[in-house]
């Protein structure tokens, strides 16, 4: 994990993943529905 | 769940807060208003589209006076080129609308503007990406030679070429530490202000790093000056639409509950890095959005069959707003763990102060 960390390529998909998984959980939970 | 009697809808409010909370913090950073990030997703939220432009620009306006205030005691604004700027850019706005209609008028609006969007913001972020690691280097390098680096360090030779036109009258732009044509700097509120008019969009995207490349200000001095604009701006446009009816007041209300608060702290975490990290990060928000406006027009193109698009462009839509918000705490607390002498990437020694 460190490793990935040091690396700013690295830091910028390890974040960019974790927006994406939150913005799904959003969906699941209030979105759903309204698209 | 809660009813929205005048937008005719029913939208839970914690999402709200937490658009205009997250929006607010990359505004106070990056110096923009977000309506290329709140505007889809308030469609998404079930607002009319036209309802959800009114509630964006309010909201803007509302979050713009407190960004401003911050980065007004933070030294950060440069009030001669704001003001000289104004009237450049709301010229330059009615151009972008009047031709806005002629393309309507031709039936291609939509698709033009998209293509627009995608040629503006992918090439923005070429050149923003490419020059800031240019500057992410030399600031490296000088660490390693040990000399004193200041918050700024910008590789372009763009503002030298433009501050060199010798066109009267010339103005002194004391706070950014800048000599120019007054000309120059009307015409690129002018330019900016016919691409955002023409886009729908605040400009801050545009503006910031026109500001940058173009006059030669630091990064700092142009996410506060390019607010300023934004209150003028947010403020006519949230006049014209409430005159329209297009603003429900209490969407507005619960969004700047949570941009106020986002707000302060977008513009205090500019104190922890250096001109390169706001840039950095305001390329990562034109490639996301380049990415969603890219998706948005393939569905378009496709006669808005492909319903898998649009569902990707709403996730890349809600995971931006996370991921720069996300990116600009963490920046801050490497800032922090910094100067507290504790382990940090190698990355982020040269980008924090």
């Amino acid at each position: 994990m460190k490793k990935l960390i040091n690396s700013m390529l690295g830091y910028w998909i390890l974040l960019l993943v974790i927006s994406l998984g939150a913005a799904a959980v959003i969906y699941e939970i209030w979105l759903r529905g309204n698209i | 769940m809660f009813s929205f009697p005048v937008a005719g809808i029913e939208a839970p409010i914690l999402l709200l807060v937490l658009v205009g909370f997250t929006v607010g913090i990359v505004g106070g950073f990056i110096g923009v208003g977000g309506g290329y990030m709140v505007t889809p997703a308030l469609i998404v939220f079930g607002f009319p589209g036209y309802m959800a432009s009114g509630i964006d620009m309010t909201h803007i306006a509302g979050k713009g006076i407190v960004s401003t205030i911050r980065h007004r005691q933070l030294g950060n604004i440069d009030w001669t080129m704001a003001l000289s700027m104004v009237a450049g850019t709301m010229l330059g706005v009615e151009l972008g609308v009047r031709l806005l209609v002629y393309f309507k008028h031709l039936g291609i609006s939509s698709i033009v503007i998209l293509a627009t969007s995608v040629a503006v913001m992918f090439g923005l972020f070429l050149y923003t990406q490419i020059e800031t690691r240019r500057a992410h280097k030399s600031i490296e390098k000088m660490e390693k030679e040990g000399r004193n680096i200041g918050w700024e360090v910008q590789t372009s030779r763009l503002p030298r070429l433009f501050q060199n036109i010798p066109l009267a009258p010339i103005v002194i732009c004391r706070t950014a530490r800048v000599v120019v044509s007054m000309w120059v700097i009307v015409l690129v509120g002018m330019v900016t202000g016919i691409l955002a008019g023409f886009l729908g969009v605040g400009g801050g995207f545009i503006r910031v790093p026109a500001l940058v490349y173009i006059i030669g200000a630091s990064t700092h001095i142009a996410v506060g000056t390019d607010l300023v604009e934004i209150v003028f701006s947010g403020g006519y446009g949230a006049l014209r639409h409430s005159i329209e009816g297009h603003v429900d007041m209490m969407a507005v209300v619960f969004m700047i509950s949570g941009a106020m608060i986002g707000a302060q702290i977008g513009s205090l975490a500019t104190q922890y890095v250096r001109g390169p990290a706001i840039r950095y990060i305001l390329s990562y928000s034109l490639i996301l959005a380049t990415c969603g406006a890219v998706l948005r027009l393939v569905y378009v193109l496709t006669g808005q069959s492909v319903e898998i698009l649009s569902l990707f462009a709403v996730m890349l839509t809600l995971g931006e707003m996370i991921f720069l918000c996300l990116f600009i705490i963490s920046l801050v607390w490497f800032a922090v763990r910094k100067r507290r002498e504790k382990w940090v990437p190698d990355w982020v020694h040269s980008l924090t102060v």
